[in-house]
């Protein structure tokens, strides 16, 4: 009996668990894969892998190398397939698309001995540098997607050196989005903390109505809300037209494309998510606590920071976590109002996703969102109160 | 296990988008463009003419040019488009890698188009191109060279220009006194690179970017912008809306937009066929009666009635412009990326 009652409820959870592992664990592990695979020498040139394998790394590879990659690069190029390739290279290293192109193309006029016509056809070939960088990148994992995430790079000699100064962008980019979404997190709680309270205590039917104030727009799609506020800051939108009007500006403030657009949008967008969960903590506080702690004369004040404030924090966690996962990996709302420097990691990911087709980019700069959100929250778990029960309460 | 890796990937970066598209299956012949009012006239002059014409059903949809989706496809065996419009860099790229098809010059013939119409896996559509433009009403003599246009003295006002290295490193170079034919010589340089980007840092301050082919329109509209770098086509529809901006073919840049076909689609005989039949000069002649389209087809360039109807028409003024570099952004373009996004960000 009871192991029929168990089968069926694993019936009942097998869609959740189903799409949890599809939609959830393997594209994980596939984006945390791609974030260090390195199969494109491999798949690509095969025999020149285990030519470059079974050489030491002295000097010149053998013949057997030389005449492997004339030919396997030639198959490459009628097999459409040395694309990936040259673009993995050229990644590592400028202008080895063009000298793996030139002898693709070179390679109908190619005879042997190949050592001597290909270093005939391009000088490069007969520099051991070179001949090493393809080798290193025979082995099936590589760690240059994730130093390239971190403006790190790897020398010739194979250690890590800081990138040059005119390509050094990510770090920079992890810590603006991490600033960006603190700062959008502690306006959210300041301003949507007095809200819920209000909310709360308005009486029921008022309640509703307001509620309805802060859903509305929560079920508005957030492109819609971004492109209204896009509207309302432009040169000539309504605000400007205002500040005008008003005289407290004399000729229209620029705010589009500024960080300042991005806090506006951004902390309307994600107000709902932190008067949500504290609006349900404030309901379930029971108006005693409150009165018992005046009858025995403590001051408003006190009574806020002593009673109110600890009873409500799990909400103020709750949301706040809430808030800051998603401005995290925000990418439309800074992708329209924002200026190029006040976009986020995920715009870059976009980026690399879309526009390079660089997808181990793409899963390196995700790959390690992740790991430094996860210790972020890992942390605050720890020092801010409240927090630990704050996955409980969600 | 490369294959699988492969398709799980792509299923990890594309999955809803192909979950939502079904398993193929038989299917209409599908030919995918950037949308907008090209595609809008296209629909009834090119894809509507070849389905009468042949008497097969075609459908039409948008995408905005992002090749993440068409590389899923390819890599999942699960192809739903088969002709497709794209850039001239990643036109490139996909043939490289695979994402085309190679062009069947039997089918489509090789000698109607213009000077770098053809590539291994792609026919002409249409030129497309980006020139300075400003609003006359606000500024009655504005700059029409590139050096004139980092003047901010005579020219006060912010300078509107595509948020990406393509076209903006070559604008700087331009300004700078670099003659049209060096420039990719000199940009190939990192001395080159660093001039162009010293020369933008003359102008930081006034420099706002574009992201989407409409914003240059809007922003000069709406004042954000004073001038501005945008798609020859969309100001010369704004001016068919009773705009006045000037046309400045000095400062074009340009290049061609490409029909391709699908690697594993279906239909991608009868879909060589369609490329054929909408290159041609005929149906492209009934497609500028309602839309000023500057073709890729020499004969139809030509035609004498169409570049006095269009004034957009770019194939009547690319000896004055600059054709941007295919195979130089192809190689450089992930590097100057980098570097421009670095620069920006300081």
């Amino acid at each position: 009996m009871a192991s029929r009652a168990n089968l069926f409820a694993a019936a009942l959870i097998a869609p959740l668990l189903i799409l949890v592992v599809a939609s959830f664990i393997v594209p994980l592990l596939v984006t945390l894969y791609t974030a260090i695979g390195n199969p494109e020498v491999r798949a690509t040139l095969p025999r020149t892998t285990a030519a470059v394998r079974a050489w030491n790394g002295e000097g010149l590879p053998p013949e057997a190398a030389y005449a492997a990659i004339a030919a396997e690069l030639a198959q490459a190029q009628e097999g459409q397939s040395i694309g990936q390739l040259s673009r993995r290279l050229n990644f590592e290293q400028l202008g080895m698309r063009a000298l793996l192109l030139k002898t693709a193309r070179a390679s109908d006029h190619l005879a042997a001995p190949y050592k001597d016509a290909l270093i005939a056809l391009d000088a490069r070939w007969g520099d051991p540098e070179l001949w090493r960088l393809v080798r290193r990148n025979t082995s099936a994992l590589t760690s240059l997607f994730l130093l390239r995430s971190l403006d790190l790079t790897l020398t010739p000699e194979g250690t890590v050196a800081q990138a040059s100064k005119d390509d050094a962008v990510f770090r920079a980019l992890f810590y603006r989005t991490f600033e960006i979404s603190f700062w959008v997190t502690v306006l959210c709680v300041v301003l949507g903390y007095p809200v819920a309270y209000t909310l709360s205590t308005l009486p029921q039917r008022w309640a509703n109505i307001a509620m309805a104030l802060v859903l509305i727009p929560f079920w508005t799609s957030i492109l819609v809300r971004t492109t209204a506020w896009f509207i309302l800051l432009q040169r000539e939108g309504p605000v400007n037209a205002l500040l005008q009007a008003l005289h407290i500006v004399d000729a229209p403030v620029t705010m589009i494309f500024t960080r300042f657009a991005v806090y506006v949008a951004m902390v309307h967008v994600l107000l709902p998510f932190v008067i949500l969960p504290l609006y349900s903590v404030m309901k379930g506080i029971d108006p005693v606590y409150m009165r018992a702690a005046a009858s025995m004369g403590a001051p408003g004040w006190k009574r806020f920071l002593r009673i109110y404030l600890p009873m409500t924090m799990p909400g103020v966690a709750a949301g706040a976590l809430m808030v800051f996962m998603l401005s995290v990996g925000f990418y439309v709302t800074p992708a329209l109002v924002g200026g190029p420097d006040d976009q986020m990691v995920s715009y870059f990911i976009a980026f690399f996703t879309n526009t390079t087709i660089n997808w181990g980019m793409a899963a390196a700069l995700a790959s390690l969102l992740l790991i430094m959100t996860g210790v972020l929250v890992a942390v605050a778990r720890l020092i801010v109160p409240g927090f630990g029960s704050a996955a409980v309460r969600l | 296990m490369n294959a699988l890796r492969q398709k799980s990937m792509a299923i990890a970066f594309a999955g809803v988008a192909l979950l939502a598209s079904g398993a193929a299956q038989a299917r209409d012949l599908m030919i995918v463009g950037f949308g907008g009012p090209f595609q809008d006239n296209a629909r009834v002059a090119l894809f509507q003419g070849y389905s009468k014409a042949t008497n097969t059903p075609v459908k039409d949809d948008v995408y905005n040019g992002e090749m993440a989706k068409v590389y899923a496809m390819v890599k999942s065996g699960d192809v739903t488009y088969d002709v497709i419009m794209v850039e001239a860099p990643e036109l490139v790229r996909g043939c490289e890698d695979g994402i085309f098809e190679k062009m069947d010059w039997s089918v489509v013939k090789k000698n109607k188009f213009i000077e770098g119409g053809t590539s291994n896996c792609g026919a002409g559509a249409v030129l497309w191109g980006v020139t300075l433009f400003y609003d006359p009403a606000k500024v009655p003599n504005g700059p029409d060279t590139y050096a004139k246009l980092w003047d901010t003295k005579t020219y006060p006002g912010k300078r509107l220009l595509r948020n990406s290295p393509k076209t903006t490193l070559e604008i700087a170079l331009l300004a700078d006194g670099v003659p049209p034919a060096d420039v990719y010589k000199v940009l190939a340089t990192p001395a080159g690179q660093k001039r162009a980007f010293d020369k933008l840092d003359q102008i930081k301050p006034q420099l706002m970017w574009w992201k989407s082919g409409t914003q240059p329109v809007q922003l000069i509209a709406s004042g954000d912008a004073t001038y501005a770098v945008g798609f020859t086509g969309r100001i010369v529809r704004a001016n068919e809306g009773g705009s006045k901006y000037p046309l400045l073919w000095k400062t074009l840049l340009y290049s061609v937009d490409y029909w391709a076909v699908v690697k594993g689609s279906p239909n991608a005989k009868e879909g060589m066929k369609m490329v054929e039949w909408i290159t041609d000069s005929k149906p492209l002649l009934t497609l500028a009666e309602t839309y000023a389209v500057s073709p890729a087809n020499k004969e139809a360039a030509a035609n004498p009635a169409l570049s006095v109807k269009n004034p957009g028409m770019l194939s009547s003024h690319v000896a004055d412009g600059l054709f941007i570099n295919t195979e130089f952004w192809v190689a450089n373009g992930e590097d100057l990326e980098q570097k421009f996004n670095a620069w920006q960000a300081k």
